[in-house]
């Protein structure tokens, strides 16, 4: 399915939704009590289930977290992103509570968005290195400037597989951050099921002039 | 959540938008960020100690053309291996805020004037010279910091105490681990901690005094809990006054009130000696009895006066004097519960588990700092749990070279690179490696720290350069010292890298290089010594602290004392400092072999590292044949203290009926004048606050956010409540971080200090609160 078919089939789907929810909102006008009408056995509840999951939930993606938002977490590429969501003004010293969600991923309701799964859940005291953000306003203004994150693709050969871009300092966990539905689209494989990921990528950092290689004589 | 058309259609087309934009630009991202323009995206990455504080990790800052551009962790270095805090990883931000001082600064006609900064030197040289004539050599002063690289201070201490001639020299480290060194010093006859941090893989037990190391060293902190996590056999206890995050990860929290860690250190001995779970082989071979004065004041008059005189005793005579500390009776002290005091003493007493204690600020700044290192070291001692993987006595450091520079080199008044200036000898090698004709150098100790400030308030001190630091927010009693400052005839140059309080009282400013705009050494709290290169060009006019001093020697005729070239200097020296500690007890490690790795200890002896000292497997300064060797005492011995409990200068009463007790957060280092200027650091920590226990905001109707006036007899400050914050006080205890110069809780501090030390009390206070 290309992606103008996907969406046509989004909007086919979502006018059948709207239909069908003038359809349930007649229904109690006509139905007896507790009798199911114009469902088959178990429709209605198919039909709950579906209608109180969000939209992104079905999708696997809300459409918020891309590459784009994925760096305006960071200062540079490869920086610890900030919480960008509230956190307990304690902050808990519970580390077990960022775990919770950022240990395996999956999808949050309270937030309405799928979790990203922690590359490093070895290291427990994450307020070390990640804190959230009270405030836009700055003490004073700054010269920071950063350099481009990493290009994608960076093929050698056309349909060669890609090389990896950033350190994996860190970052070695590539099922965390490159599948399920906590992945940035940009940057989520469709071949995630196969285990093996460093077999045919390999390290080739977009930061760092790729070593020229000399023979001993 | 539930879904209506209009959100159905708007996040499916917002979903597509995103996905199409990423297709058809592959990597590019939309994110704000200023780009350095023309850059490659290629980085080079060069080995640093991080800027900030006295864990000493390591750092790799990445380099594109002559900006710092990003930050990891060193892998290489075993202090962090790889993994850095949130301020490490922006440090380099520090160096870009929009403020930045790029030019020297004088003040004509009470106006701060850009000068070309040659100009601003030959002023800083002629304001010396006249003030030395009129005034003597003890009216000039500088006070450095735990900040200042090994070469800044080395020099500021070569031009003070050997080319002038005075001993004003001082550094903001004697508010920060004056204790620890003397508590070194009285217990073992050297300074600076016999473990390091491997420690943290061997033991079993942690015990953290009145230390928040999950905010304050973070990076050894997390090197606990992952101990804990990969070995079951490790737990943490913390000891402390308030509720922090320390408390909360650990797994038993003990809280007291302040002061009484005296007490209960005490209790623990009187336990260990009941349960007899001393280790007699190890006291009677190395350990030996003594008392020192009692009731010893609080520093507070001017020209204060203290010595303390030991005296042997024997250790009937140390069990006598416990007696007055039996768990139940420094209960009612206390309020610590006896089964707690039995418990942490059951934890130090049995010969299965190895044992770690930490301490920082907690311990170092109190009246009887000097007391309260000796009694956590009478406990390992008692039990002989030291100078042995995992059994750890061990006293962290809060800035990034207290250690390196101002304990090491000796920039307080009464030292020098090696020894103190009372000793005929030190001065004589002194002078010898300086150059200088003997007597030279000032037997007489003349201020530290408070004194220093004070003897600038009276007048005896006209003229002080102060570098690195910014004792116009940190100062205790504040008001007095920056009154005095102030004062007519009073000349104040500050070198720094961005305008501070300090700067505000300045008559010159000077720029500095900061951190890798310069080459330097850091020395850490584990005896590691740090090289880091000139990593990136400083702005502007903005010179290194070393080579400002240098320039102004040179102006008052001591080129023969500063030879070096720009180009070469630190590494010479470095080698003309290493010449002071040619001993197997302090050994340094030459330029080339700390240029080439990420960090060394000393004692480098015959190319080794020493990581336990006193003990003859790993120490080769030990002679004695024994399994351990404690040489830095005369009779060969570690000395266990009988040290009495005394109260704080200032207790609650009825009228100031709350302690005050102040401290740092894990986004800002010291006075945030650096992690202020960083984005994320800010953004996450924007402004102090007051915390109050929610019981005692409950009785007086405070709620959250509300502005609250904090009362001493000193001065008051307004700031917001915060209430099951951060971090929660006991009963009537308040805490407020000293980052924010907008709310100066030093205003309201008392400049007590331990009479020992002469290391203000920064943690105990009386104060009242209102409603603003």
């Amino acid at each position: 399915m290309n992606r103008s078919e996907r969406n046509t089939s989004r909007i086919k789907l979502g006018f059948a939704a709207f239909c069908l929810s003038w359809v349930l909102l007649a229904l109690p006008a006509v139905a007896a009590d507790n009798i199911p009408y114009g469902f088959d056995s178990g429709g209605e509840k198919i039909f709950t289930r579906y209608n109180e999951t969000p939209f992104s939930a079905m999708s696997g993606t809300d459409g918020r977290r891309n590459l784009n938002s994925f760096y305006e977490l960071r200062q540079y590429p490869g920086s610890p992103p900030r919480i960008p969501h509230k956190v307990f003004p304690s902050f808990s010293g519970e580390q077990a509570d960022c775990i919770a969600c950022h240990g395996r991923g999956g999808y949050d309701v309270e937030q309405d968005t799928y979790v990203p799964v922690t590359p490093h859940p070895e290291n427990e005291l994450c307020y070390q290195c990640h804190v959230p953000k009270l405030t836009d306003e700055l003490f004073v203004g700054t010269n920071w400037l950063s350099i481009p994150p990493p290009k994608l693709g960076n093929s050698q050969l056309g349909g060669s597989p890609p090389p990896i871009p950033h350190s994996l300092q860190l970052r070695g966990d590539c099922i965390a951050c490159h599948t399920g539905s906590g992945a940035v689209a940009g940057i989520r494989v469709d071949h995630g099921s196969r285990g093996n990921c460093r077999q045919c990528h390999v390290e080739f950092l977009a930061t760092e002039p790729a070593l020229e290689f000399t023979r001993n004589k | 959540m539930k879904i209506d058309r209009r959100s159905f259609i708007k996040s499916a087309a917002a979903t597509s938008a995103v996905a199409t934009a990423t297709s058809l630009f592959p990597g590019i991202s939309f994110a704000s960020w200023k780009q350095l323009e023309g850059a490659t995206g290629m980085i080079r990455w060069e080995k640093a100690p991080c800027r900030f504080c006295g864990t000493g990790c390591g750092v790799l800052v990445g380099v594109s053309g002559d900006r710092a551009v990003a930050v990891k962790g060193d892998p290489a270095c075993s202090v962090n291996k790889g993994l850095c805090c949130v301020k490490g990883y922006h440090s380099v931000q520090a160096l870009y805020g929009k403020d930045r001082l790029t030019k020297a600064q004088v003040r004509k006609n009470g106006k701060m004037v850009e000068v070309p900064i040659q100009e601003a030197l030959d002023i800083i040289a002629a304001k010396m010279k006249e003030t030395i004539d009129k005034h003597g050599k003890d009216s000039v002063a500088m006070y450095g910091s735990g900040q200042w690289t090994i070469p800044d201070g080395y020099v500021a201490s070569k031009l003070f105490k050997g080319c002038i001639g005075t001993n004003n020299v001082e550094a903001n480290a004697r508010l920060c681990m004056a204790s620890a060194v003397t508590g070194f010093l009285t217990s073992f006859g050297v300074d600076e901690p016999m473990g390091c941090y491997e420690d943290i893989d061997y033991a079993n037990v942690f015990i953290t005094w009145g230390n928040n190391m999950a905010e304050m060293h973070p990076v050894l902190f997390s090197r606990m809990l992952a101990q804990r996590k990969r070995r079951n056999d490790v737990t943490i206890i913390d000891f402390a006054t308030r509720t922090t995050r320390t408390s909360q990860a650990s797994d038993k929290s003990i809280l007291f009130k302040p002061q009484t860690d005296l007490a209960v250190a005490n209790a623990i001995c009187y336990e260990i000696i009941r349960n007899d779970w001393v280790n007699w082989d190890f006291v009677n071979k190395h350990v030996s009895f003594h008392k020192g004065k009692t009731n010893i004041g609080y520093g507070l008059e001017d020209k204060f006066k203290f010595k303390d005189k030991a005296e042997g005793i024997d250790f009937e005579q140390f069990k006598t004097f416990l007696k007055d500390y039996t768990p139940e009776k420094v209960e009612k002290m206390s309020g610590v519960p006896a089964r707690d005091i039995r418990y942490l003493a059951s934890l130090y007493g049995d010969p299965t588990k190895k044992v770690t204690s930490f301490w920082c600020m907690g311990m170092n700044q109190h009246t009887r700092g000097t007391w309260i290192n000796n009694l956590v070291y009478n406990i390992h001692l008692l039990v002989g749990k030291i100078s042995t993987p995992g059994n750890s006595p061990f006293s962290l450091t809060g800035q990034p070279s207290a250690c390196g520079t101002v304990r090491e080199v000796g920039t307080l008044t009464h030292k020098l690179p090696h020894g103190v200036v009372m000793k005929p000898k030190a001065r004589e090698l002194a002078e010898k490696i300086w150059e200088l004709p003997a007597g030279s150098i000032d037997p007489k100790p003349t201020y530290h720290t408070v004194a220093m400030f004070r003897a600038l308030d009276r007048g005896d001190i006209r003229f002080m350069w102060i570098q690195v630091t910014n004792p116009m927010v940190t100062m205790p009693k504040l008001k007095r010292y920056r009154d005095g400052a102030l004062k007519e005839d009073r000349f104040i140059v500050v070198s720094d890298v961005y305008p501070t309080p300090t700067t505000d009282v300045a008559d010159v400013i000077l720029p500095a290089a900061m951190w890798v705009e310069q080459e330097g050494m850091f020395g850490n709290s584990e005896r590691r010594t740090q090289h880091f290169d000139e990593i990136v060009p400083p702005p502007g006019e903005a010179m290194s602290d070393t080579w400002q001093i240098i320039e102004v020697a040179r102006r008052l005729g001591f080129e023969k004392q500063f030879p070096w070239s720009q180009e070469e200097y630190i590494g010479k020296i470095w080698e003309e400092y290493r010449r002071f500690h040619d001993s197997p007890k302090h050994n340094m490690a030459p330029y080339k072999v700390l240029k080439a790795r990420s960090g060394v200890q000393w004692p480098f002896v015959n190319g080794k590292e020493t990581r336990w000292r006193f003990n003859a497997k790993h120490d080769p300064a030990c002679t004695s044949g024994e399994d351990f060797h404690f040489y830095g005492k005369k009779d060969n011995r570690a000395w266990i203290w009988a040290r009495p409990y005394e109260p704080a200068a200032e207790s609650p009463d009825q009228e100031y009926n709350f302690w005050l007790n102040t401290g740092r957060v894990i986004e800002h280092w010291h006075t945030g004048s650096m992690t202020r200027r960083v984005p994320v650091l800010h953004n996450a920590m924007p402004s102090a606050y007051v915390e109050i226990n929610p019981e005692d905001a409950a009785d007086m109707g405070i709620v959250n956010g509300e502005m609250i006036k904090i009362i001493s007899r000193r001065g008051e400050v307004t700031m917001p409540a915060s209430i099951n914050g951060r971090g929660v006080p006991t009963r009537g205890q308040v805490f407020v971080p000293f980052f924010d110069e907008k709310y100066l809780i030093n205003e309201v501090t008392l400049d007590a200090f331990c009479p020992i030390s002469k290391q203000p009390d920064y943690k105990k206070c009386a104060v009242k609160l209102e409603k603003a």
